[in-house]
């Protein structure tokens, strides 16, 4: 290559370009610009020739970190992003890449005038100055972002922009979610506009369709969005430094942030209520700043805006978006929930510990003196003709009630579950299978709407059995009271279901020798059946006052909506894993009923059930079909 | 008298062995369900007290942006190191201010870096060519330029990143060669549903190698989709002829290297030196230059003592490599001949840098 030394042309080369030798391949390079003619059209600099290869790269071992020089050709042959139109020296300085190998990188100055280039050939001379100049007049000023600390290090080279904190190489976000009329019609859309935009009025319209389109949209996705937002608001080191709240960590657990993780696109991001109308993401304001579109007078207008919330009452903005809950103690939605926990470990732990015990007794094969003798019983009446049916514990319609009630609670769990844990990876999923979030959660809405329809019809049937009974009930045929006639409802759990709870926990801790006898319903049925009664209720009401929460502001405030979402979790949990853990065990997989009690299927119970839950029944069923003596029943319900 | 006694012995030794095994596995089954209780239970009153004791953290989703280009983030997809499956775009490292969506596909086979000697790009120290080196290390085994043969052309053939067997040519190739070879030229003058059914399936697996190009998959959708009698398919075969180039880009889904003739299998490491590599991994640091030295021979017993430069390969006569038997088509060939891309990179290998021509500025 030593031709490259001739005098003439180095010095011809100097005077073109004032400054280095100049080698004779050029030339070479000049045939293969030309033959690369295709690439050059969108990469007028052919920097692609090299840097659309992936491999264009190598690890740097000073660094540990690998120094990418690849660059995505599409981007600037289908000009993904407004950036597609740039020639790679409008950002880099020429002098450092116009030379293989290249000079060291220099930080690009993404304030600097790069050269648009129309239709029609003619350059614009274009530059994000006036960013520069409204972030400096915000809460996040070049003074501050300069002067971060991170906890992870640095995140950015010396000299880098910081405008990198916040973006890299903007791609254009799917035209068709804002013109869906894109997907069907595709590029045929475009026909008709090159009438006259082809020559007359040179106009790349499909670069002009696509870059709207895009503007139409967040410029992000809304979780893409809180992640850039957490490069700082979730740092722990920046936090520290200027006195922030995780206030993205705290986003992303409200409501809208559940929503974001579960792929809702229009749920509120974090600029839809800290930039305000007329203001854009470099605008934006402390919330003490009055200019600040969260600032206190301000914050309902952002709730309220013709997107989010247009039919709310001003005080539904007193709803917390970044309610934590651990910092917020003293507060009442602190103390909701703290209550609700309670309740939770005083019912959930009492049922728990009895189940567990239960399943201890399996394991050491315990058994009570009793349970050969009314095993024999159980047989002897299931053999009889009319034994078996009497031994019935749910009637046809009680059964089909039940089916209902699993079939709503299964959906309502499935749809409401992951809403709740919708950081975990199977949340996202199970979301999936209703096909997105916008279906799971009408689906939710709607069955619940069922399960309150469910509660009404069950509490008729119950009315309507009840009452229905009173004529017939007492051996004088006088009517029973209101009071006597739901007391004395099969369901209804009285001092003595309590008392047995606590004989049978003592029996299942050794403390007694003989287990208590059950009815037709023992204690655990009554318990978990009222706690259907209460949770349908607790869920219903909240439910539906979150699901009209804006007409709901305008009779209570928007902290009753903070209330009702604390009541409706933690509730909709206790349910979950009581119906989950305890009632899918005490049902499915106890081994006295697996693979599945057919109580609620046929009406018929086990025979290792009733001899366990159910001997009273058995008892009594024996003693109506002359079985045993009077006596015996008696015994067995004091055994 | 009870029935069981009633029962001959046998009969009644399996009723009791049944019994015993019923009553284990029925204890069994009641411990399993203990645990996964206790364990279930333990997490719900976790999570209860957690949500009101400790403060919020924004979750994983959020966080596990990443934050540098350490080689552990390049290992894995984009959707994995974004941890964003719902973001249409995950963000790059904040320092990498350019998009890449995805990564050279590992080499799995590659003795030479799954010894844990070498990296994926293992060239750095010549800062002239060391990134141009590694841009072939996604198409090229090392053995190809850096392994012995005195076979002229080399005796090297194509072999998957998939499985590492030895493979034909990979489909981006094939398709190249189905429309701008000369005889495919004149059937596709007049195609059958089977030349379009061919076309469109090796578009198809030419993105799935080029890591999922959507516009190659575009285009493949595309040219099955069409009448194959008709004017938009003759213009979409124009199309594959201009745009299959711009996807040569070393992402095959196969790699060349060096064949032997004898195992018929490629040779993707120097054979018979796992000892000689485990002790280097072991003490290769800590011994003296000499021993050092000694070591590496016999780590490398077959290295070439100057590993291969671009003209070798790249040259229309007498280059080392028979693309046109590795099933490169006649157009690609005569683009890989070019002189001007290797003339340039032996000339910037020499220690003179290359100044692009004023001409190509805008």
């Amino acid at each position: 290559m030593a031709r490259g030394d001739d005098g003439q042309s180095e010095r011809g080369a100097q005077a073109r370009r004032g400054r280095g030798p100049r080698p004779e391949p050029w030339l070479a390079l000049a045939l293969l610009l030309l033959c690369v003619g295709g690439v050059r059209a969108a990469d007028p600099e052919t920097c692609l020739v090299c840097h659309q290869f992936r491999g264009l790269s190598r690890f740097d071992a000073e660094r540990a970190e690998v120094r990418l020089l690849f660059v995505q050709p599409e981007y600037t042959r289908a000009r993904l992003g407004p950036h597609g139109r740039l020639a790679c020296t409008g950002c880099h300085a020429r002098a450092a890449v116009s030379v293989i190998p290249h000079e060291p990188v220099v930080p690009v100055d993404c304030t600097q005038a790069c050269h648009l280039v129309n239709p029609t050939g003619l350059e614009r001379r274009f530059n994000h100055g006036n960013v520069a100049a409204m972030l400096q007049d915000s809460a996040h000023p070049w003074s501050k972002l300069s002067e971060l600390k991170f906890a992870r290090g640095a995140l950015l080279d010396p000299g880098q922009s910081l405008c990198l904190y916040c973006h890299d190489e903007p791609v254009f976000r799917d035209p068709t979610r804002a013109i869906p009329v894109l997907r069907t019609l595709g590029a045929r859309v475009f026909d008709r506009c090159e009438v006259c935009h082809a020559d007359v009025v040179p106009v790349d319209i499909e670069y002009y369709v696509r870059h709207i389109a895009s503007r139409l949209q967040p410029a992000r996705p809304t979780l893409e969005l809180a992640q850039v937002c957490a490069v700082c608001h979730s740092d722990a080191q920046v936090r520290a430094t200027h006195d922030l709240p995780d206030a993205v960590a705290s986003y992303v657990r409200s409501f809208h942030g559940k929503a974001a993780l579960l792929g809702d696109q229009t749920t509120a991001n974090c600029l839809s209520c800290h930039v305000g109308a007329g203001q854009n993401a470099h605008q934006m304001f402390g919330h003490r700043d009055p200019r600040s579109s969260v600032y206190p007078s301000r914050v309902a207008s952002a709730c309220r805006s013709e997107t989010c919330h247009p039919g709310a009452n001003p005080r539904f903005a007193a709803a917390a978006v970044h309610l934590d809950l651990p910092i917020s103690r003293g507060t009442w939605e602190f103390a909701l929930a703290a209550a609700f926990i309670l309740l939770t470990i005083a019912t959930f732990g009492p049922s728990a510990i009895i189940v567990l015990l239960e399943l201890g007794h399996i394991l050491i094969e315990r058994h009570h003196h009793r349970r050969q003798e009314v095993e024999q019983l159980a047989r002897a009446v299931l053999q009889h003709p009319e034994g078996r049916r009497r031994l019935v514990r749910f009637t046809p319609s009680q059964r089909v009630q039940h089916w209902v009630l699993v079939v709503l609670f299964s959906v309502l769990a499935l749809t409401g579950f992951p809403m709740k844990f919708a950081d975990r990876a199977w949340a996202a999923t199970v979301i999936g299978w209703f096909g997105g979030l916008h279906v799971a959660r009408t689906v939710h809405h709607w069955v619940g709407l069922g399960l309150i329809v469910g509660l009404l019809v069950h509490l008729t049937y119950v009315a309507w059995t009840a009452f229905g009974r009173r004529p017939g009930g007492q051996p004088g045929g006088r009517r029973r009271g209101l009071i006597a006639t739901i007391t004395a409802l099969p369901m209804w759990m009285d001092w003595r279901d309590g008392l047995k709870a606590l004989q049978l926990l003592a029996y299942l801790a050794f403390l007694r020798r003989d287990p208590p006898t059950f009815g037709r319903f023992s204690a655990k049925d009554k318990f978990e059946y009222i706690g259907v009664f209460w949770g349908t209720v607790v869920l219903g009401l909240t439910g539906l006052l979150l699901w009209g929460a804006s007409f709901s502001s305008h009779f209570l405030s928007g902290r009753w909506t903070n209330l009702a979402l604390i009541a409706h979790t933690y509730e909709a949990f206790l349910a979950i894993i009581h119906v989950g853990i305890l009632h899918i065990v005490n049902v499915i997989l106890s081994p006295n009923v697996f693979p599945l009690s057919p109580a609620t299927l046929t009406g018929q119970t086990p025979l290792a059930e009733l001899v366990e839950g159910h001997s009273e029944l058995v008892v009594q069923v024996a003693g109506e079909l002359g079985m045993v003596g009077p006596g015996a029943a008696t015994e067995a319900g004091h055994a | 008298m009870p029935e069981s006694t009633a029962q001959p012995r046998p009969r009644r030794a399996l009723a009791l062995s049944g019994a015993v095994v019923f009553s284990i596995m029925r204890r069994a089954y009641a411990a399993v369900l203990i645990v996964v209780i206790v364990w279930l239970t333990f997490l719900a009153v976790r999570y209860l007290f957690r949500s009101l004791i400790r403060p919020i953290a924004a979750p994983p989703q959020v966080m596990q942006l990443p934050t540098r280009l350490g080689e552990e983030v390049l290992r894995e997809r984009r959707e994995q190191w974004a941890a964003l499956e719902a973001t249409e775009n995950a963000r790059s490292p904040l320092a990498h201010y350019h998009r890449f969506e995805g990564w050279i596909e590992p080499d799995r086979f590659n003795d030479c870096t799954r010894s844990g000697c070498h990296l994926a790009l293992p060239h750095a120290r010549r800062k002239e060519v060391r990134a141009f080196l590694n841009m072939h290390a996604t198409s090229v085994h090392c053995s190809v330029c850096h392994i012995q043969s005195a076979d002229t052309p080399l005796p090297v053939a194509w072999y998957s990143l998939a499985n590492g067997k030895p493979c034909g040519p990979p489909a981006g190739l094939r398709a190249y060669e189905f429309v701008t070879g000369a005889e495919e030229r004149q059937r596709l003058a007049h195609p059958t549903g089977a030349d379009q059914a061919r076309l469109a399936a090796l578009l198809r697996e030419a993105a799935e190698a080029a890591d999922g190009a959507p516009a190659l998959r575009d285009l493949a959708a595309r040219v099955a989709a069409v009448r194959v009698e008709s004017e938009a398919f003759q213009e979409l075969v124009g199309t594959v002829r201009t745009t299959l180039p711009e996807y040569f880009r070393g992402e095959y889904g196969a790699k060349l290297a060096l064949y032997d003739p004898q195992t018929k299998k490629p040779v993707l490491g120097f054979p018979g030196t796992a000892a000689a590599v485990k002790e280097w991994l072991e003490r290769g640091s800590t011994l003296n230059p000499t021993d050092r030295a000694a070591l590496l021979v016999r780590v490398h017993p077959l290295k070439r003592e100057q590993a291969l430069h671009c003209s070798d390969c790249h040259r229309q006569a007498g280059g080392l490599v028979d693309f046109a038997h590795l099933g490169y088509p006649e157009a690609r060939r005569d683009a890989l001949f070019r002189p001007a891309i290797f003339q340039m990179i032996e000339h910037i290998s020499s220690g003179q840098p290359m100044h692009l021509p004023e001409f190509t500025t805008p």
